[in-house]
């Protein structure tokens, strides 16, 4: 099929691929056959600037740096240079005229089909979401770089033909995971864990902002971390502070959303969560509650069981696969690190394994600051004494006593909280933690 | 003390102030710290009370409380561990104290006491560094100064990487400021076109220099490179060596360096070193490289420092390296390197000196064994059979879809002699030439001119073996037609290329020819001598030649191919004799005679004897802008100006040929749009204004850019939009250009877009790329290139021209059966042969106008070729010279300059035993420790030493 619409002097938008033969010759040697099918991920080839190395900071990086801007400048010299000599006035109308035209072809509206198979140059089998499969001619105008088998194409709506290519874009339900509104938690409002920022600021944070640290130090950065810890010791709270700080793109993504309801859906699930953070790399991925798909596989005969280890083999994959993930960095959260597969947190997927202990007294004094600092309490209240109890306390429990406390008085129509409110609200929150394990039931 | 009224008066409210403050801070801290901004363990309030215990007592009058005092500071700031996220605690403690110390260090008295006072101060200043220019730098020089001379101020490591590091920078900035202030402004120096980033430097500098007035400089030029060097050491001794190399190029010191580095350091300060020289401008480049050639002569890395000599094209240098070595293998081995080079020997051995040379040492030097060995090597390999053409062509795989015979078959004969040639080069044994019997030699299926390159194709095949080949060669030159005569002594010449031998044959076969009333004889003998001795800077043939040039009753043809010749010979040796001839020449011809096609050679014959001299060409350029032929004028300067900067990769250099290309020289721009017709168009257009100039620019683009990565690749982009926006003559030259910059190297990228420029409509672009397509893939016997070429055979099956290109790019695809290589950058490529440039050079040129040169009858110009093809073999050998296998890696070269340890430096890498073949971006090393190489680079010929157990390495220099 030639040029639709009979336009054989007019050159359809730029395709690239295919020139007009020479009119004045006689013969004409046929078209190469050349149909893009590879996958271009980042700008395409032709835009894409030369890497620098080495990656430390030194002149010589800075020169070559220089040096690509140096032709940059160059080239849009000439190009300005090229625009202002060229002989302008009829191109825009024209362009304008081609693209009525292309639009007339398009006609509407359009059919949505998947590409199933490329015949040759012009020729495609496409398939439409009622059913049958058609053999059908591609429009010249088609950017033929773009189609590829199993994408999305525009159909004619009387003859079928593909007519466009649809940007293949990510599954909705990804970007639903992208954090757009940063979380208010900064660094400030942990108490202590100390130890654990700095842990995490060096492998997540700054590999992403200073590579060259590393790279001078001849190591490369880690990967992925995991913080465990007993409940409530501020896993999920790091991880929001990190979101805070970070200009990052940032993904969250709760171990259990990756179960889904049909087979194969959680691992592509998987793959388009990382293809996502690549394709918006530098990126965050945080997953939250990992023991949810990550416990040690075992023989299962329930369907439901493999899916969710098929889920994670996936996830396994993508942590530390063929592939190489450039800036992605994982952050996973568990309270269950003993109930984790092995492979999942050996070093090279999860390097750094981030423990959140209960708080010592010095945490345990800064939290209580923490969260009474917004409170009025009287005179008598003491929490040195709360601070220095055996209880074990989390972070969670302290801000559940405060809170508790806060609550008790509010009963009583107080304007401030008194110490008996506090011990009251202790004794509410220890009754309520030990609740679930009867003392020496079982024991 | 002498004053004590004076320090005690200033700070006399400080106190106070202090104690409120601390009153206040009491007020807070019974509140539950709550609003104290930072929380603070106890042992930060402690260590920040310390702190400003220790403050407090220096504004105290008692100045004996000062030294421990100060000293106390010291080590806590110096025991204060850091992390690398956060500033070290004391620092931070003392920041907001940092503008009260100031003033109370400035009414101090000058004692040792003050002297420590400032090293503290100034490492306080690096967490000042925005509010008061290079305050670091400062206190630390007024330190210095205040010392008596018998102390010695503290070694500036003593406090920390972070603290040598931010000192280095502002040494660098102080000494820039300094610099430009003594020159006042002078120094703007429009390196790059970019108005609105120049101001924004400018307005920075000008606003240090205000700055600046309110601080009288501290200290000297010298002091600076004296604490400089110091910085240096200690960032040597911490493998932060580029750090040192930019500290010192920074002052303009950097060939200071040789005295800093030691064993370990070296090697990594000059592999940093020369991967700077390409980006560099031009004088600091040189610098550079002799900085690092006198490291490498220091440390006895002769191959190493050699490379250097040849890069700098230093004859006192390479002589120098060259006589150094009192180990027989190691001179042998530079003797080696310079043969690849193609450095004329007598740059080593001059001719008036006695000296004994041994015949093994002429042997190498003179690439005597070369045929020799490249045929075992071919036998090893297992490629030593000759290939057919059909071998080559595989027409059983082309989708021709008609079975019509071929529309000429004259051409394809044609074709088929350069195919067989250049797959059977260096092999001598291809069937249609050399096997052949005399009567069924494939010359006779040529016609006329034809003959003239089937003879010649003999050299090609014979190629470097001097003995056997002038036998084979010999019969030929008795023919009875004029054309196989012609061929045969171009032959001659072609199989000499590279090779020296005592004999000396081809000057005395050819030197006769070169008088001769025939044309073509006389053509071919020229040439053939200009192949033969490329590079080898010879006087007899100046002698020989030269008249020839400056004689005005020669034709253009001739006098033309003179100076190419001379050029090959001369080639970046700027010899002033050639050179004044022929721009006497150039000046004194008839303009008609300049008009002539020829008159290009004649250009590129001036410009090759200044190939990589970069500015030793002002003069020239100035006097050829003095030619009255404007065309020729300008198509001579920019070829001179090309060369003199080849592979240099001068941005600048770059532009200047870009805005060559901007002009549209066509007279009506309606024309323009008519793409169609422009083949017809080129013709036309001629006689209005000439637009070779254009050409030659779009081919110097290239030819500068393709000596660095970054300029290479970046200027892929420029070519291609020269190729959108440019006129025809610009469009066809692209390709070429794109087949220069990656000759020997197949990358994908490049083939896609020869492979799209293949199909243009303009049959000259796609002539062109599909013989730049050949250049790309030469001896790389690359499966997708050759499918890509089958392809193109059977697309244009019925364009006679663009089939014969077509066939020739086969079997430069597959030259010397994938053992050959065309690339000019060798040794790591690290070193451009000048001779290889010059060939590739002279054979583009051809097609910047392929219709009147390699479509017309002067298809012998593809021979142009031959002085740039090399075996890319690696071939081992012991201290005898003779072969041996050991097993060597052979994998992609990793570029690990400024990386830290030891990585790899081949990625993907396979074992073999040599003899190996090396692709143009491959590296090889050896795989075990059994044997020591005499050089670091292995490829061509290295000869190896056992190594004697676990004995040191340098053991194997002396």
């Amino acid at each position: 099929m030639g040029p639709p619409g009979g336009a054989p002097g007019k050159q359809p938008p730029k395709d690239g691929e295919k020139k007009d033969e020479p009119q004045k010759k006689k013969w004409e040697p046929p078209v190469p056959t050349r149909v893009g099918r590879r996958k271009k991920k980042g700008p395409s080839a032709s835009s894409k600037l030369p890497p620098v190395y080495p990656t430390t900071r030194c002149r010589l990086r800075l020169l070559k740096m220089d040096r690509i801007k140096d032709y940059l400048l160059l080239e849009e010299e000439f190009i300005g240079n090229q625009e202002r000599l060229k002989p302008e006035t009829a191109s825009q109308d024209k362009n304008e005229e081609d693209r009525t035209k292309v639009d007339d072809l398009r006609g509407s509206p359009m059919a949505v089909g998947t590409l199933e198979e490329i015949i040759d140059d012009d020729h495609a089998i496409v398939s439409t979401a009622s059913g049958p499969e058609y053999y059908v001619s591609i429009m010249s105008f088609v950017d033929k770089d773009m189609l590829e088998p199993g994408c999305s194409v525009l159909l004619h709506n009387k003859t079928n033909a593909v007519i466009g290519v649809l940007a293949d874009d990510a599954d909705p339900m990804v970007t639903v995971m992208k954090l757009d509104k940063a979380p208010t938690e900064s660094y400030a409002d942990i108490g202590g864990l100390e130890q654990q920022i700095q842990e995490i600021k060096e492998s997540v944070e700054l590999p992403l902002t200073h590579p060259e640290l590393y790279e001078e130090m001849g190591i490369k950065p880690p990967k992925g971390v995991i913080l465990y810890g007993v409940p409530g010791t501020g896993k999920t709270l790091l991880a929001k502070a990190v979101a805070n700080q970070t200009s990052a793109t940032f993904l969250r993504i709760v171990g259990s959303e990756l179960i889904q309801k049909y087979l194969g859906d959680g691992p592509k699930l998987v793959r388009e969560l990382f293809r996502v953070a690549e394709d918006h790399a530098p990126s965050i991925v945080f997953i939250d509650e990992i023991d949810a798909i990550g416990t040690k596989r075992y023989d299962s005969t329930s369907g439901g069981e493999r899916e969710i280890q098929r889920t994670m083999l996936e996830l396994l994959n993508q942590l530390d696969g063929f592939d190489s993930r450039g800036d992605v960095k994982v952050i996973m959260a568990t309270n269950r690190i003993e109930s984790l597969d092995p492979a999942l947190i050996r070093p090279g997927r999860i390097d750094r394994k981030i423990e959140f202990p209960l708080p010592d007294v010095k945490t345990k004094r800064h939290i209580f600051k923490l969260h009474t600092s917004r409170m009025s309490l009287s005179e008598d209240v003491e929490l040195e004494e709360f601070v220095t109890t055996k209880d074990d306390l989390s972070g969670a429990d302290i801000k559940a006593v405060c809170t508790e406390a806060g609550l008790l008085a509010l009963r009583e129509r107080r304007m401030r909280v008194t110490k008996a409110d506090f011990t009251e609200a202790r004794e509410k929150v220890l009754y309520r933690k030990n609740e679930g394990t009867p003392e020496g039931l079982y024991l | 003390m002498s004053a004590p009224t004076l320090p005690i008066q200033v700070p006399a409210d400080d106190p106070k102030r202090k104690q409120d403050q601390k009153e206040t801070d009491d007020k807070t801290k019974a509140n539950g710290e709550v609003k104290e901004g930072e929380d603070l363990s106890d042992e930060d309030l402690q260590l920040k009370n310390e702190l400003e215990m220790l403050i407090e007592r220096l504004k105290e009058p008692n100045t004996e409380l000062y030294r421990p005092a100060l000293e106390t500071l010291r080590t806590l700031i110096r025991t204060s561990t850091s992390s690398m996220t956060s500033v070290p605690k004391p620092l931070k403690f003392l920041h907001p104290h940092y503008p009260e110390l100031q003033t109370l260090y400035e009414t101090w008295s000058p004692t040792e006491d003050k002297s420590l006072f400032a090293d503290i101060l100034s490492v306080l200043a690096m967490t000042y560094s925005d509010t008061q220019p290079r305050g670091t730098l400062r206190y630390r020089l007024l330190s210095a100064s205040l010392l008596p001379s018998s102390q010695h101020i503290s070694e500036p490591g003593l406090w920390g990487h972070e603290y040598v590091r931010h000192l280095a920078a502002e040494l660098g900035e102080e000494y820039r400021v300094r610099d430009l202030g003594e020159e006042e402004g002078e120094e703007a120096e429009p390196v790059k076109p970019t108005e609105g980033d120049e101001k924004d430097k400018e307005d920075g500098e000008q606003q240090e220099q205000k700055q600046k007035v309110d601080l009288e400089p501290v200290g000297t030029i010298d002091d600076l490179c004296a604490l400089a060097m110091q910085c240096a050491k200690f960032l040597l001794h911490h493998n932060a060596e580029p750090d040192a190399v930019d500290l010192l190029e920074e002052l303009e010191i950097v060939h200071k360096i040789v005295d800093l580095v030691d064993d370990n350091t070296y090697g990594r300060v000059c592999q940093y070193m020369i991967a700077c020289v390409n980006l560099l401008a031009p004088p600091d480049d040189v610098a550079f490289l002799r900085t690092a050639h006198a490291i490498y002569a220091k440390h006895m890395k002769l191959p190493e420092a050699m490379t250097i000599a040849i890069r700098l094209g230093d004859q006192e240098l390479v002589k120098e390296d060259f006589h150094a070595p009192r180990n027989p293998s190691m001179q042998r081995q530079l003797a080696f390197l310079l043969a690849r080079a193609q450095v004329p020997k007598e740059w080593v051995f001059p001719e008036d000196s006695e000296e004994e040379i041994s015949e093994d040492l002429l042997d190498c030097l003179s690439n005597t064994r070369l045929s020799q060995h490249f045929r075992e090597f071919g036998k090893e390999l297992g490629v030593s059979d000759p290939k057919s053409l059909e071998d080559i062509y595989k027409s059983h795989l082309e989708n021709t879809k008609t079975t019509t015979a071929n529309v000429d078959s004259a051409r394809a004969n044609l074709a088929s002699t350069f195919v067989n040639a250049f797959v059977n080069a260096g092999f001598g044994n291809d069937k249609l030439m050399v096997e052949a019997d005399e009567g069924n030699s494939w010359i006779y299926k040529n016609k006329d001119h034809g003959m003239m390159s089937a003879a010649a194709s003999l050299g090609l095949s014979l190629l470097w073996d001097t003995d056997v080949g002038l036998s084979h060669v010999d019969k030929y030159t008795y023919s009875a037609e004029e054309h196989i005569k012609a061929g045969a002594l171009l032959a001659t010449g072609i199989l000499n290329t590279g090779v020296r031998t005592e004999a000396d044959a081809a000057m005395a076969l050819l030197a006769e020819y070169v008088e001769n009333k025939s044309v073509s004889l006389k053509t071919s003998a020229i040439i053939g001598l200009g192949l033969a001795y490329s590079g080898s800077q010879r006087e007899d043939l100046q002698a020989l030649l030269l008249p020839l040039i400056a004689d005005e009753s020669v034709s253009m043809e001739i006098a033309s191919l003179a100076a190419l010749s001379l050029g090959f010979v001369f080639v970046g040796s700027g010899n002033g004799e050639v050179s004044s001839t022929i721009l006497q020449t150039l000046m004194e011809r008839e303009p008609k005679q300049l008009d002539e096609k020829w008159a290009r050679y004649m250009a590129l014959g001036l410009a090759l004897l200044y190939v990589g001299l970069q500015d030793a060409t002002d003069a020239i350029i100035v006097a050829l802008q003095a030619i009255e032929h404007e065309a020729i004028s300008k198509q001579a300067q920019i070829l001179v100006d090309m060369c003199a900067y080849a592979g240099t990769g001068n941005v600048l250099k770059v532009q200047t040929l870009l805005h060559h290309c901007d002009e549209h020289i066509v007279k009506k721009e309606k024309e323009e749009k008519k793409d169609e017709e422009s083949s017809e168009e080129t013709k036309e257009e001629q006689p209005q204004k000439d637009d070779t100039f254009q050409a030659f620019a779009v081919l110097g683009i290239a030819l500068v850019a393709m000596g660095e990565e970054i300029g290479s690749e970046m200027s892929l982009r420029q070519l291609n939009h020269l190729m959108q926006y440019g006129e025809p003559i610009i469009r066809k030259c692209v390709p070429l250009a794109l087949g220069l910059l990656s000759a020997s190297n197949p990358q994908l990228p490049i083939l896609d877009t020869l492979s799209k420029y293949s199909h243009d409509n303009d049959l000259q672009v796609a002539l062109n790329a599909i013989f730049a397509m050949g250049l790309v893939g030469a001896g790389t016997n690359n499966a997708r290139l050759a499918q890509m070429l089958r392809q193109l055979a059977g697309y244009y099956y019925k364009e006679p021209d663009c089939l014969f290109i077509v066939r020739i790019s086969q079997g430069l695809v597959s030259m010397g059966k994938g053992t050959i290589t065309i690339n000019p950058f060798f040794h790591d490529r690290q070193i451009m042969s000048r001779t290889a440039v010059a060939g590739l050079l002279a054979t583009l040129l051809a097609f910047t106008d392929a219709k009147s040169f390699v479509l017309d009858k002067y298809h012998w110009m593809l021979y142009f070729l031959t002085p740039a093809m090399y075996p890319r073999f690696l071939i081992t050998l012991n201290e005898q010279l003779e072969s041996i296998p050991v097993t060597v890696r052979v994998g992609q070269a990793v570029d690990v300059v400024g990386q830290a340890g030891k990585p790899r430096t081949i990625s993907g890498f396979q074992t073999h035993s040599t003899p190996v073949r090396l692709g143009t971006t491959e590296r090889a090393e050896l795989a075990t420790e059994e044997f020591i190489p005499f050089t670091n680079v292995l490829e061509n010929f290295v000869i190896l030493q056992k190594n004697p157990g676990w004995e040191k390495e340098d053991k194997m220099e002396l």
